[in-house]
Protein backbone atom coordinates (compact mmCIF):
# COMPACT_ATOMS: atom_id res chain seq x y z
CA UNK A 1 0.00 0.00 0.00
CA UNK A 2 1.29 3.31 -1.16
CA UNK A 3 1.81 5.10 2.34
CA UNK A 4 0.17 8.62 0.90
CA UNK A 5 -3.20 6.45 0.10
CA UNK A 6 -3.09 5.06 3.22
CA UNK A 7 -2.88 8.03 5.41
CA UNK A 8 -5.77 9.39 3.06
CA UNK A 9 -7.97 6.59 3.93
CA UNK A 10 -7.18 6.15 7.23
CA UNK A 11 -7.64 9.89 7.64
CA UNK A 12 -11.29 9.33 5.87
CA UNK A 13 -12.27 6.65 8.35
CA UNK A 14 -11.26 8.52 10.94
CA UNK A 15 -13.47 11.06 10.32
CA UNK A 16 -16.38 8.49 9.20
CA UNK A 17 -16.07 7.58 12.63
CA UNK A 18 -16.46 10.64 14.18
CA UNK A 19 -19.34 11.63 12.10
CA UNK A 20 -20.95 8.01 13.34
CA UNK A 21 -20.38 8.88 16.93
CA UNK A 22 -22.19 12.30 16.69
CA UNK A 23 -24.84 10.77 14.77
CA UNK A 24 -25.35 8.12 17.67
CA UNK A 25 -24.84 10.84 20.46
CA UNK A 26 -27.30 13.08 18.53
CA UNK A 27 -29.64 9.76 18.14
CA UNK A 28 -29.35 8.13 21.53
CA UNK A 29 -31.92 9.70 23.43
CA UNK A 30 -34.72 9.01 20.91
CA UNK A 31 -33.54 5.41 20.25
CA UNK A 32 -33.80 5.19 24.07
CA UNK A 33 -36.87 7.10 24.30
CA UNK A 34 -38.81 5.54 21.67
CA UNK A 35 -37.85 2.29 23.31
CA UNK A 36 -39.36 3.46 26.56
CA UNK A 37 -42.67 4.14 25.09
CA UNK A 38 -42.53 0.59 23.38
CA UNK A 39 -42.08 -1.41 26.73
CA UNK A 40 -44.78 0.97 28.45
CA UNK A 41 -47.29 0.20 25.96
CA UNK A 42 -46.43 -3.52 26.74
CA UNK A 43 -46.40 -3.31 30.11
CA UNK A 44 -50.08 -1.47 29.95
CA UNK A 45 -51.40 -3.74 27.53
CA UNK A 46 -50.24 -7.23 29.33
CA UNK A 47 -51.14 -5.69 32.52
CA UNK A 48 -48.01 -6.92 33.90
CA UNK A 49 -45.11 -6.53 36.41
CA UNK A 50 -42.62 -5.35 34.27
CA UNK A 51 -41.33 -5.66 30.57
CA UNK A 52 -37.66 -4.87 29.40
CA UNK A 53 -35.73 -4.59 26.39
CA UNK A 54 -32.33 -6.13 25.72
CA UNK A 55 -29.92 -5.47 23.39
CA UNK A 56 -26.96 -7.33 21.97
CA UNK A 57 -23.16 -5.32 22.54
CA UNK A 58 -19.61 -6.15 21.61
CA UNK A 59 -17.11 -6.65 23.71
CA UNK A 60 -18.07 -8.06 25.70
CA UNK A 61 -20.48 -10.10 24.14
CA UNK A 62 -23.56 -9.15 26.63
CA UNK A 63 -27.19 -8.62 25.87
CA UNK A 64 -27.81 -5.21 27.97
CA UNK A 65 -31.19 -4.20 29.42
CA UNK A 66 -31.89 -0.60 28.24
CA UNK A 67 -35.54 0.05 29.47
CA UNK A 68 -38.22 -1.32 31.80
CA UNK A 69 -41.55 -0.50 32.69
CA UNK A 70 -43.59 -1.71 35.35
CA UNK A 71 -43.60 -2.20 39.20
CA UNK A 72 -40.93 -4.48 39.12
CA UNK A 73 -38.92 -3.68 36.38
CA UNK A 74 -36.81 -0.91 37.17
CA UNK A 75 -34.10 -3.31 38.51
CA UNK A 76 -33.09 -4.83 34.96
CA UNK A 77 -32.05 -1.44 33.65
CA UNK A 78 -28.02 -1.46 32.90
CA UNK A 79 -27.69 -5.43 33.86
CA UNK A 80 -26.42 -7.37 31.38
CA UNK A 81 -26.59 -11.42 30.90
CA UNK A 82 -24.60 -13.23 28.38
CA UNK A 83 -26.12 -14.33 25.40
CA UNK A 84 -25.48 -18.08 25.95
CA UNK A 85 -27.64 -18.01 28.90
CA UNK A 86 -31.16 -18.16 30.23
CA UNK A 87 -34.69 -17.37 28.38
CA UNK A 88 -33.42 -14.06 26.78
CA UNK A 89 -29.96 -15.24 25.87
CA UNK A 90 -32.25 -18.50 24.30
CA UNK A 91 -34.51 -16.20 22.53
CA UNK A 92 -31.57 -14.43 21.22
CA UNK A 93 -29.50 -16.83 20.11
CA UNK A 94 -32.06 -19.13 18.28
CA UNK A 95 -34.52 -15.84 16.97
CA UNK A 96 -37.40 -18.12 18.46
CA UNK A 97 -40.32 -16.45 20.38
CA UNK A 98 -41.01 -18.42 23.76
CA UNK A 99 -42.85 -18.24 26.71
CA UNK A 100 -42.74 -20.24 30.21
CA UNK A 101 -44.24 -20.91 33.32
CA UNK A 102 -43.75 -21.87 36.80
CA UNK A 103 -40.13 -20.41 36.52
CA UNK A 104 -39.91 -19.03 40.09
CA UNK A 105 -40.85 -22.41 41.79
CA UNK A 106 -38.03 -24.24 39.88
CA UNK A 107 -35.13 -23.75 42.05
CA UNK A 108 -32.74 -24.48 38.60
CA UNK A 109 -34.25 -21.44 36.88
CA UNK A 110 -31.66 -18.64 35.87
CA UNK A 111 -31.99 -16.97 39.39
CA UNK A 112 -28.64 -15.36 39.50
CA UNK A 113 -29.84 -12.84 36.63
CA UNK A 114 -33.42 -12.74 38.24
CA UNK A 115 -32.21 -12.01 42.24
CA UNK A 116 -29.85 -8.88 40.66
CA UNK A 117 -33.38 -7.23 39.27
CA UNK A 118 -34.56 -7.18 42.72
CA UNK A 119 -37.34 -9.74 41.29
CA UNK A 120 -37.74 -13.23 40.72
CA UNK A 121 -40.77 -13.67 38.29
CA UNK A 122 -43.76 -16.61 38.18
CA UNK A 123 -43.97 -16.48 34.24
CA UNK A 124 -41.86 -15.07 31.50
CA UNK A 125 -42.66 -14.09 27.93
CA UNK A 126 -39.93 -13.45 25.40
CA UNK A 127 -39.86 -11.82 21.62
CA UNK A 128 -37.15 -11.66 19.57
CA UNK A 129 -36.34 -8.18 17.88
CA UNK A 130 -34.74 -9.10 14.67
CA UNK A 131 -34.51 -7.26 10.61
CA UNK A 132 -33.30 -8.77 8.17
CA UNK A 133 -29.56 -8.99 8.94
CA UNK A 134 -29.97 -10.71 12.23
CA UNK A 135 -31.08 -10.72 15.76
CA UNK A 136 -30.93 -7.92 17.81
CA UNK A 137 -32.22 -8.32 21.04
CA UNK A 138 -34.94 -9.35 22.73
CA UNK A 139 -37.93 -7.95 24.66
CA UNK A 140 -39.39 -9.88 27.73
CA UNK A 141 -42.73 -9.71 29.66
CA UNK A 142 -42.41 -10.81 33.41
CA UNK A 143 -45.80 -11.98 35.27
CA UNK A 144 -49.21 -10.88 33.44
CA UNK A 145 -51.79 -10.26 36.33
CA UNK A 146 -54.91 -11.96 34.92
CA UNK A 147 -52.98 -15.59 34.15
CA UNK A 148 -50.19 -17.89 35.11
CA UNK A 149 -49.28 -17.97 31.79
CA UNK A 150 -48.99 -16.68 28.31
CA UNK A 151 -51.65 -17.26 25.71
CA UNK A 152 -50.86 -17.87 21.38
CA UNK A 153 -52.43 -14.31 21.33
CA UNK A 154 -50.14 -12.80 24.08
CA UNK A 155 -46.74 -14.16 21.72
CA UNK A 156 -48.43 -12.85 18.58
CA UNK A 157 -48.97 -9.26 20.18
CA UNK A 158 -45.44 -9.68 21.62
CA UNK A 159 -44.14 -10.29 18.34
CA UNK A 160 -46.16 -6.44 17.07
CA UNK A 161 -44.49 -5.01 20.52
CA UNK A 162 -41.13 -6.63 18.93
CA UNK A 163 -41.19 -5.29 15.61
CA UNK A 164 -41.96 -2.19 16.68
CA UNK A 165 -38.72 -2.13 18.61
CA UNK A 166 -37.04 -2.88 16.02
CA UNK A 167 -38.21 -0.42 13.55
CA UNK A 168 -37.60 2.57 16.50
CA UNK A 169 -33.49 0.55 16.52
CA UNK A 170 -33.42 0.64 12.47
CA UNK A 171 -32.79 3.90 12.34
CA UNK A 172 -30.08 4.49 14.41
CA UNK A 173 -28.42 1.02 14.21
CA UNK A 174 -26.01 2.26 12.42
CA UNK A 175 -24.70 4.94 14.29
CA UNK A 176 -25.20 2.30 17.25
CA UNK A 177 -22.16 0.60 16.00
CA UNK A 178 -19.44 2.68 14.38
CA UNK A 179 -16.69 -0.36 14.28
CA UNK A 180 -19.15 -2.60 12.58
CA UNK A 181 -19.96 -0.15 10.22
CA UNK A 182 -16.74 0.53 9.17
CA UNK A 183 -15.86 -3.44 8.76
CA UNK A 184 -18.27 -3.50 6.47
CA UNK A 185 -18.09 -1.37 3.93
CA UNK A 186 -13.84 -1.92 3.91
CA UNK A 187 -14.90 -5.78 3.47
CA UNK A 188 -17.38 -4.21 0.66
CA UNK A 189 -14.38 -1.80 -0.87
CA UNK A 190 -11.74 -4.31 -0.45
CA UNK A 191 -12.72 -7.42 -0.37
CA UNK A 192 -8.72 -8.74 -0.92
CA UNK A 193 -8.55 -7.95 2.63
CA UNK A 194 -7.75 -10.41 5.61
CA UNK A 195 -10.50 -10.09 8.49
CA UNK A 196 -6.91 -9.37 10.68
CA UNK A 197 -6.39 -6.34 8.34
CA UNK A 198 -9.78 -5.14 8.50
CA UNK A 199 -9.56 -5.30 12.30
CA UNK A 200 -6.75 -3.73 12.54
CA UNK A 201 -7.93 -0.97 10.50
CA UNK A 202 -10.58 -0.47 12.38
CA UNK A 203 -9.21 -0.50 15.50
CA UNK A 204 -6.51 2.26 14.37
CA UNK A 205 -9.85 4.51 12.90
CA UNK A 206 -12.01 4.41 16.31
CA UNK A 207 -9.01 4.33 18.45
CA UNK A 208 -8.95 7.96 19.37
CA UNK A 209 -12.40 8.94 18.88
CA UNK A 210 -12.65 10.85 21.65
CA UNK A 211 -15.70 9.35 24.49
CA UNK A 212 -14.84 11.62 27.71
CA UNK A 213 -18.24 12.62 27.70
CA UNK A 214 -16.59 15.75 29.70
CA UNK A 215 -14.75 16.88 26.68
CA UNK A 216 -16.24 20.34 25.41
CA UNK A 217 -16.92 19.09 21.78
CA UNK A 218 -18.95 16.35 22.76
CA UNK A 219 -20.77 18.20 25.75
CA UNK A 220 -21.78 20.85 22.82
CA UNK A 221 -23.41 17.60 21.08
CA UNK A 222 -24.86 16.92 24.10
CA UNK A 223 -26.51 20.22 24.52
CA UNK A 224 -27.69 20.34 20.71
CA UNK A 225 -28.81 16.49 21.23
CA UNK A 226 -31.00 18.55 24.21
CA UNK A 227 -32.05 21.25 21.31
CA UNK A 228 -34.46 18.83 19.81
CA UNK A 229 -37.73 19.49 21.61
CA UNK A 230 -36.89 23.08 21.20
CA UNK A 231 -39.47 25.41 19.29
CA UNK A 232 -38.29 27.29 15.91
CA UNK A 233 -38.05 30.65 17.43
CA UNK A 234 -35.38 29.06 20.21
CA UNK A 235 -33.58 27.13 17.48
CA UNK A 236 -32.87 30.33 15.70
CA UNK A 237 -32.14 31.70 18.56
CA UNK A 238 -29.34 29.61 19.04
CA UNK A 239 -28.55 29.36 15.54
CA UNK A 240 -27.39 33.02 15.61
CA UNK A 241 -26.02 32.25 18.78
CA UNK A 242 -23.79 29.57 17.03
CA UNK A 243 -23.32 32.20 14.33
CA UNK A 244 -21.65 34.80 16.84
CA UNK A 245 -19.20 32.48 18.30
CA UNK A 246 -17.82 30.79 14.91
CA UNK A 247 -17.59 34.44 13.50
CA UNK A 248 -15.60 35.52 16.60
CA UNK A 249 -13.73 32.11 16.53
CA UNK A 250 -12.69 33.33 12.85
CA UNK A 251 -11.75 36.28 13.72
CA UNK A 252 -9.56 35.29 16.15
CA UNK A 253 -7.68 32.32 14.22
CA UNK A 254 -7.57 34.83 10.99
CA UNK A 255 -5.84 37.30 13.29
CA UNK A 256 -3.72 34.32 14.72
CA UNK A 257 -2.48 33.33 10.88
CA UNK A 258 -1.71 36.93 10.56
CA UNK A 259 0.20 37.62 13.25
CA UNK B 1 -44.36 -10.32 -0.34
CA UNK B 2 -43.31 -7.85 2.49
CA UNK B 3 -42.59 -8.83 5.98
CA UNK B 4 -46.17 -6.92 7.75
CA UNK B 5 -48.45 -8.59 5.55
CA UNK B 6 -46.73 -12.42 6.64
CA UNK B 7 -49.56 -14.19 8.55
CA UNK B 8 -49.01 -15.61 12.06
CA UNK B 9 -48.40 -18.50 11.68
CA UNK B 10 -50.26 -20.16 14.93
CA UNK B 11 -53.44 -18.20 13.27
CA UNK B 12 -55.28 -20.75 11.28
CA UNK B 13 -55.00 -23.66 14.60
CA UNK B 14 -56.53 -20.86 16.88
CA UNK B 15 -60.00 -21.95 15.14
CA UNK B 16 -59.76 -25.03 12.71
CA UNK B 17 -63.51 -24.97 12.22
CA UNK B 18 -63.34 -21.88 10.20
CA UNK B 19 -59.92 -22.12 8.77
CA UNK B 20 -58.84 -26.33 8.50
CA UNK B 21 -62.39 -27.79 6.88
CA UNK B 22 -60.69 -28.90 3.66
CA UNK B 23 -59.05 -32.11 4.61
CA UNK B 24 -57.41 -35.43 2.37
CA UNK B 25 -58.68 -38.93 3.75
CA UNK B 26 -57.05 -42.07 2.38
CA UNK B 27 -58.91 -45.06 2.67
CA UNK B 28 -57.23 -47.69 4.73
CA UNK B 29 -55.03 -44.94 6.50
CA UNK B 30 -55.84 -44.37 10.00
CA UNK B 31 -53.93 -43.76 12.89
CA UNK B 32 -53.87 -47.57 14.20
CA UNK B 33 -52.72 -48.34 10.52
CA UNK B 34 -50.23 -45.24 11.03
CA UNK B 35 -48.74 -45.93 13.85
CA UNK B 36 -50.44 -48.09 16.06
CA UNK B 37 -48.42 -50.05 18.53
CA UNK B 38 -45.31 -48.27 17.15
CA UNK B 39 -42.94 -47.59 19.87
CA UNK B 40 -40.17 -45.83 17.57
CA UNK B 41 -37.89 -48.77 17.94
CA UNK B 42 -35.66 -48.09 14.90
CA UNK B 43 -35.48 -44.69 14.78
CA UNK B 44 -32.68 -42.13 15.23
CA UNK B 45 -33.81 -38.57 15.90
CA UNK B 46 -31.57 -35.57 15.64
CA UNK B 47 -31.82 -32.98 17.97
CA UNK B 48 -30.46 -29.48 16.46
CA UNK B 49 -30.16 -27.57 19.89
CA UNK B 50 -28.82 -26.70 22.92
CA UNK B 51 -27.57 -29.99 23.65
CA UNK B 52 -29.05 -32.69 25.29
CA UNK B 53 -29.08 -33.65 29.33
CA UNK B 54 -28.57 -37.25 28.99
CA UNK B 55 -28.72 -38.26 32.80
CA UNK B 56 -32.44 -36.16 32.80
CA UNK B 57 -35.13 -38.72 33.88
CA UNK B 58 -37.09 -37.40 30.86
CA UNK B 59 -34.67 -38.72 28.53
CA UNK B 60 -33.95 -42.36 30.34
CA UNK B 61 -30.75 -43.10 28.73
CA UNK B 62 -31.93 -42.69 24.88
CA UNK B 63 -29.29 -40.37 24.10
CA UNK B 64 -26.58 -42.51 21.98
CA UNK B 65 -24.57 -40.04 21.00
CA UNK B 66 -23.56 -35.91 21.89
CA UNK B 67 -21.64 -33.84 19.17
CA UNK B 68 -21.24 -30.12 18.87
CA UNK B 69 -19.92 -28.14 15.84
CA UNK B 70 -16.46 -26.72 16.68
CA UNK B 71 -15.72 -23.44 14.79
CA UNK B 72 -12.08 -23.61 13.63
CA UNK B 73 -10.16 -21.94 11.24
CA UNK B 74 -10.65 -24.40 8.58
CA UNK B 75 -14.16 -23.84 8.77
CA UNK B 76 -17.15 -25.30 10.91
CA UNK B 77 -15.69 -29.05 12.30
CA UNK B 78 -18.52 -31.63 14.04
CA UNK B 79 -16.87 -32.98 17.62
CA UNK B 80 -17.71 -35.02 20.19
CA UNK B 81 -19.90 -32.84 22.95
CA UNK B 82 -19.86 -33.50 26.89
CA UNK B 83 -23.60 -34.59 27.80
CA UNK B 84 -24.94 -30.89 29.18
CA UNK B 85 -27.70 -28.72 27.81
CA UNK B 86 -26.55 -25.21 27.98
CA UNK B 87 -30.41 -23.88 28.34
CA UNK B 88 -32.56 -26.54 29.06
CA UNK B 89 -34.42 -26.64 25.15
CA UNK B 90 -32.95 -29.34 23.70
CA UNK B 91 -33.46 -31.49 26.53
CA UNK B 92 -37.35 -30.92 26.63
CA UNK B 93 -37.64 -31.35 23.25
CA UNK B 94 -36.33 -34.44 23.52
CA UNK B 95 -38.42 -35.00 26.42
CA UNK B 96 -41.82 -34.22 24.18
CA UNK B 97 -40.84 -36.76 21.57
CA UNK B 98 -39.59 -39.63 23.71
CA UNK B 99 -43.07 -39.24 25.84
CA UNK B 100 -44.52 -40.24 22.68
CA UNK B 101 -42.31 -42.66 20.69
CA UNK B 102 -40.22 -43.85 23.87
CA UNK B 103 -37.97 -46.23 21.96
CA UNK B 104 -36.30 -44.01 19.54
CA UNK B 105 -32.87 -43.14 19.75
CA UNK B 106 -31.83 -39.51 20.58
CA UNK B 107 -28.46 -37.81 18.50
CA UNK B 108 -27.65 -34.42 20.23
CA UNK B 109 -26.43 -31.72 17.30
CA UNK B 110 -25.21 -28.96 19.95
CA UNK B 111 -25.40 -26.16 17.42
CA UNK B 112 -25.40 -23.39 20.27
CA UNK B 113 -24.26 -21.48 23.11
CA UNK B 114 -20.55 -21.00 24.49
CA UNK B 115 -19.18 -19.78 21.26
CA UNK B 116 -21.93 -20.52 18.84
CA UNK B 117 -24.04 -17.81 19.06
CA UNK B 118 -26.12 -17.14 16.29
CA UNK B 119 -23.28 -18.84 13.73
CA UNK B 120 -25.74 -19.70 10.89
CA UNK B 121 -22.42 -21.62 9.67
CA UNK B 122 -22.52 -24.27 12.82
CA UNK B 123 -26.14 -24.53 12.34
CA UNK B 124 -25.71 -25.68 8.61
CA UNK B 125 -22.93 -28.00 9.52
CA UNK B 126 -24.43 -29.53 12.08
CA UNK B 127 -27.38 -29.88 10.17
CA UNK B 128 -25.32 -31.18 7.17
CA UNK B 129 -24.13 -34.04 9.69
CA UNK B 130 -27.17 -34.93 10.90
CA UNK B 131 -28.25 -35.84 6.80
CA UNK B 132 -24.76 -37.56 6.38
CA UNK B 133 -25.19 -39.74 9.20
CA UNK B 134 -28.38 -40.75 7.63
CA UNK B 135 -30.52 -39.80 11.03
CA UNK B 136 -34.20 -40.96 10.07
CA UNK B 137 -35.96 -37.68 11.53
CA UNK B 138 -34.00 -34.14 12.59
CA UNK B 139 -36.21 -31.75 15.39
CA UNK B 140 -35.34 -27.93 14.39
CA UNK B 141 -36.74 -25.57 16.67
CA UNK B 142 -34.04 -22.66 15.10
CA UNK B 143 -33.61 -21.21 11.74
CA UNK B 144 -31.80 -18.58 10.11
CA UNK B 145 -32.63 -15.31 8.95
CA UNK B 146 -29.25 -14.78 6.90
CA UNK B 147 -29.69 -14.10 3.10
CA UNK B 148 -26.22 -15.59 2.43
CA UNK B 149 -26.53 -18.89 3.97
CA UNK B 150 -30.64 -19.65 2.05
CA UNK B 151 -28.24 -21.55 -0.13
CA UNK B 152 -26.37 -23.60 1.78
CA UNK B 153 -29.88 -24.13 3.41
CA UNK B 154 -31.68 -24.82 0.20
CA UNK B 155 -29.25 -27.40 -0.67
CA UNK B 156 -29.23 -29.31 2.66
CA UNK B 157 -33.08 -29.34 2.51
CA UNK B 158 -33.11 -31.24 -0.98
CA UNK B 159 -30.09 -33.35 0.02
CA UNK B 160 -32.45 -34.28 3.44
CA UNK B 161 -35.46 -34.77 1.42
CA UNK B 162 -34.37 -36.95 -1.76
CA UNK B 163 -32.42 -38.92 1.33
CA UNK B 164 -35.51 -39.04 3.35
CA UNK B 165 -34.75 -38.12 6.12
CA UNK B 166 -36.98 -35.89 7.30
CA UNK B 167 -36.78 -32.63 9.03
CA UNK B 168 -39.36 -30.89 11.13
CA UNK B 169 -38.51 -27.25 11.67
CA UNK B 170 -40.58 -24.76 14.23
CA UNK B 171 -41.72 -22.06 12.55
CA UNK B 172 -40.89 -18.72 13.65
CA UNK B 173 -44.11 -17.01 15.23
CA UNK B 174 -42.75 -13.41 14.24
CA UNK B 175 -43.07 -12.60 10.19
CA UNK B 176 -39.89 -12.56 8.84
CA UNK B 177 -38.30 -15.45 6.24
CA UNK B 178 -36.28 -17.69 7.94
CA UNK B 179 -33.96 -21.08 6.45
CA UNK B 180 -34.65 -23.97 6.03
CA UNK B 181 -38.08 -23.79 8.63
CA UNK B 182 -40.71 -22.32 5.89
CA UNK B 183 -39.57 -24.21 2.79
CA UNK B 184 -41.69 -26.74 1.29
CA UNK B 185 -39.85 -29.99 2.00
CA UNK B 186 -39.70 -29.60 5.58
CA UNK B 187 -42.16 -30.35 7.94
CA UNK B 188 -42.84 -26.76 9.42
CA UNK B 189 -44.83 -26.98 12.75
CA UNK B 190 -46.83 -23.91 15.16
CA UNK B 191 -48.55 -24.11 17.88
CA UNK B 192 -52.38 -25.06 18.98
CA UNK B 193 -53.06 -24.35 22.11
CA UNK B 194 -55.29 -27.57 22.94
CA UNK B 195 -53.73 -29.83 25.41
CA UNK B 196 -53.35 -33.08 23.89
CA UNK B 197 -50.32 -34.26 22.29
CA UNK B 198 -51.97 -36.58 19.90
CA UNK B 199 -54.01 -34.09 18.02
CA UNK B 200 -52.20 -32.95 14.70
CA UNK B 201 -53.95 -30.42 12.35
CA UNK B 202 -52.54 -29.83 8.67
CA UNK B 203 -52.75 -26.65 7.58
CA UNK B 204 -53.55 -26.96 3.54
CA UNK B 205 -52.70 -22.90 3.54
CA UNK B 206 -48.61 -23.24 3.74
CA UNK B 207 -46.58 -22.03 4.41
CA UNK B 208 -46.55 -23.81 7.84
CA UNK B 209 -48.13 -27.22 7.33
CA UNK B 210 -48.69 -28.68 10.68
CA UNK B 211 -50.11 -27.26 13.85
CA UNK B 212 -49.47 -29.50 16.96
CA UNK B 213 -49.74 -28.70 20.73
CA UNK B 214 -47.48 -25.79 21.97
CA UNK B 215 -49.12 -23.85 24.68
CA UNK B 216 -49.07 -24.42 28.44
CA UNK B 217 -46.24 -27.64 27.68
CA UNK B 218 -45.10 -29.17 30.34
CA UNK B 219 -41.54 -29.85 29.53
CA UNK B 220 -38.11 -31.13 30.78
CA UNK B 221 -35.63 -28.31 31.61
CA UNK B 222 -32.16 -28.18 32.79
CA UNK B 223 -30.62 -29.89 35.29
CA UNK B 224 -33.29 -32.65 35.82
CA UNK B 225 -36.21 -29.80 36.11
CA UNK B 226 -39.41 -29.35 34.48
CA UNK B 227 -41.25 -26.19 33.43
CA UNK B 228 -43.87 -25.24 31.47
CA UNK B 229 -43.73 -23.43 27.97
CA UNK B 230 -45.16 -21.96 25.22
CA UNK B 231 -44.06 -21.80 21.89
CA UNK B 232 -43.63 -23.34 18.15
CA UNK B 233 -40.65 -24.67 19.29
CA UNK B 234 -42.44 -27.08 21.94
CA UNK B 235 -45.09 -27.45 18.88
CA UNK B 236 -42.14 -29.15 16.51
CA UNK B 237 -41.44 -31.92 19.01
CA UNK B 238 -44.85 -33.10 18.80
CA UNK B 239 -44.71 -34.07 14.95
CA UNK B 240 -41.00 -35.17 15.08
CA UNK B 241 -42.55 -37.93 17.98
CA UNK B 242 -44.95 -39.01 15.26
CA UNK B 243 -43.09 -39.19 12.26
CA UNK B 244 -40.62 -40.82 14.39
CA UNK B 245 -43.70 -43.26 15.28
CA UNK B 246 -45.02 -43.57 11.64
CA UNK B 247 -41.03 -44.66 10.44
CA UNK B 248 -40.80 -46.97 13.25
CA UNK B 249 -43.87 -48.69 11.73
CA UNK B 250 -43.28 -48.27 8.30
CA UNK B 251 -39.76 -47.78 7.43
CA UNK B 252 -38.46 -46.11 4.32
CA UNK B 253 -41.43 -43.60 4.00
CA UNK B 254 -40.18 -40.81 2.19
CA UNK B 255 -41.15 -37.44 3.65
CA UNK B 256 -43.70 -36.66 0.76
CA UNK B 257 -45.61 -39.88 2.05
CA UNK B 258 -45.14 -38.90 5.72
CA UNK B 259 -46.53 -35.83 5.38
CA UNK B 260 -49.91 -37.64 3.34
CA UNK B 261 -49.89 -40.07 6.20
CA UNK B 262 -50.46 -37.19 8.49
CA UNK B 263 -52.54 -34.98 6.60
CA UNK B 264 -54.86 -37.99 6.24
CA UNK B 265 -55.15 -38.64 10.13
CA UNK B 266 -55.58 -34.97 11.17
CA UNK B 267 -57.57 -34.12 13.42
CA UNK B 268 -59.03 -31.21 10.58
CA UNK B 269 -62.79 -31.12 11.26
CA UNK B 270 -65.23 -32.97 9.00
CA UNK B 271 -63.71 -36.17 9.42
CA UNK B 272 -66.80 -38.59 10.01
CA UNK B 273 -65.26 -40.13 12.82
CA UNK B 274 -62.99 -38.26 15.17
CA UNK B 275 -61.56 -40.65 17.19
CA UNK B 276 -58.07 -40.29 18.31
CA UNK B 277 -55.62 -43.23 18.60
CA UNK B 278 -53.19 -43.45 21.65
CA UNK B 279 -50.73 -46.31 21.16
CA UNK B 280 -50.06 -48.45 24.26
CA UNK B 281 -46.24 -47.74 24.62
CA UNK B 282 -47.25 -44.13 25.00
CA UNK B 283 -49.78 -44.59 27.38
Amino acid sequence: MAEPTADAAIAALVAASRRSAVGRRLQGEVEQSLLQSIVDATVRLFDAEAASIALFEHDPDRLEFRVAAGDKGAGAVGLAVPPTQGIVGYVYSTGQALALSDVGNDPRFNRDAAEQTGYVPRSIAAAPLFDEHGTLGVLQVLDKRSSPTFSLRDMELLGVFAGQATVAIAAAKVQRDTARLLASVLAEIGPELEAEQVDALVASATANLDTDDEAPFWRMVDQIARMRGMSDREMSLVADILEVVAGHAERTQRGRIGQ
Amino acid sequence: MTSSELPAWSEPFADPRRDLRRSLRLRGVTRKWAWGDATGAGVRVGIIDSGLENDHPRLRGRVVQNVTVEMTDDGPKVVPDGTADMFGHGTACGGIILSMAPEVELVSIRVLGADLRGKGTAFAAGLEWAIEQGLQVCNLSLSSKSESLYPIFHDLADRAYFQSTVLVSAANNVPAASYPSLFSSVFSVAAHPEPDPWRVYYNPAPPVEFGAWGVDVPIAWKDGGSTVATGNSFAAPHIAGLVALILSKHPGLSPFEVKAVLASVADNPGRRHPWRHRTDAAG
